[in-house]
């Protein structure tokens, strides 16, 4: 079940259900190419997670079938992943999400004085 | 991976996954496990990881794995409604037998079940046995 472009394109975040380590995934590869240890490592970085490698890999294969990232040609024996434009669109439209969301929140947070 | 210990834990929970699995991420996983247990991560903690992601990758239904399920249920269905309706067969004539009085002439009531001459007892297969009267006729 791939996520073309254009539903993603239409606003339907496809990134709602398919919990917190693949949106760190996606995000991790937004900036290019990462193997499995890389990621382990800029994630924790960038969002203080440390992500097991069973759930890596679980995940990883989730948004490959989802068509969200591609497996690159292995190095060693390495494989490194790419987002794919799908990829970044969904990624896109789940932010905008979560920061429409978040707005709402520290909005709600200041209008109840707590 | 130093410790051979983490190694074998490593090694042995990496064989819970399928094999289709072991073949795509197989290497690279033993890998990733050596790098993360050498920067401090504990030996268990990446093995308990992996064991979860092995129960994952089974449980979750895949497109195929489902028409595979669903084909299993019905066998298994097909083989018990068999099994039920042949027990149902078996268990009427018993019942019919416990609950009902014996009529018909005394000597075709069961009692002393003979066989039919000149039909060899069936070996290995359920014996088929025909009372039959001093009349020659099948009571």
């Amino acid at each position: 079940m791939a996520v073309s472009r254009q539903n993603s394109r239409a606003g339907q975040d496809v990134l709602r259900r398919v919990g917190e380590a693949s949106v760190l995934i996606l995000i991790s590869l937004a900036d290019g190419p990462k193997h499995g240890y890389a990621l382990i490592q800029d994630i924790k970085e960038l969002a203080d997670v440390e992500l097991g490698p069973g759930t890596l890999y679980g995940a990883l294969d989730r948004l490959e079938r989802l068509g969200l990232i591609d497996p690159l040609p292995a190095e060693d024996r390495r494989h490194p992943y790419r987002i794919t434009a799908p990829g970044a669109d969904a990624l896109r439209v789940h932010l905008d999400s979560l920061e429409r969301v978040s707005a709402a929140g520290r909005l709600r947070l200041q209008l109840g004085g707590i | 991976m130093n410790d051979p210990w983490a190694a074998r834990l490593v090694e042995t929970v990496l064989r819970c996954y399928p094999a289709r699995w072991r073949r795509r991420h197989g290497e690279e996983a033993a890998e990733l496990a050596a790098l993360l247990i050498r920067d401090g991560t504990p030996a268990v903690s990446v093995a308990w990881s992996y064991l979860a992601g092995a129960a994952r990758e089974r449980l979750t239904p895949r497109p195929g794995r489902r028409l595979t399920a669903v084909a299993c249920a019905l066998l298994v269905a097909a083989c018990s409604l068999g099994i039920s309706a042949d027990l149902l067969a078996s268990a009427a004539p018993a019942r019919a037998a416990s609950t009902s009085q014996p009529r018909g002439p005394a000597h075709c009531r069961p009692g002393s079940p003979g066989l039919v001459p000149g039909v060899p007892p069936a070996i290995g297969r359920p014996r088929v046995i025909i009372w039959e009267g001093p009349h020659g006729q099948p009571c």
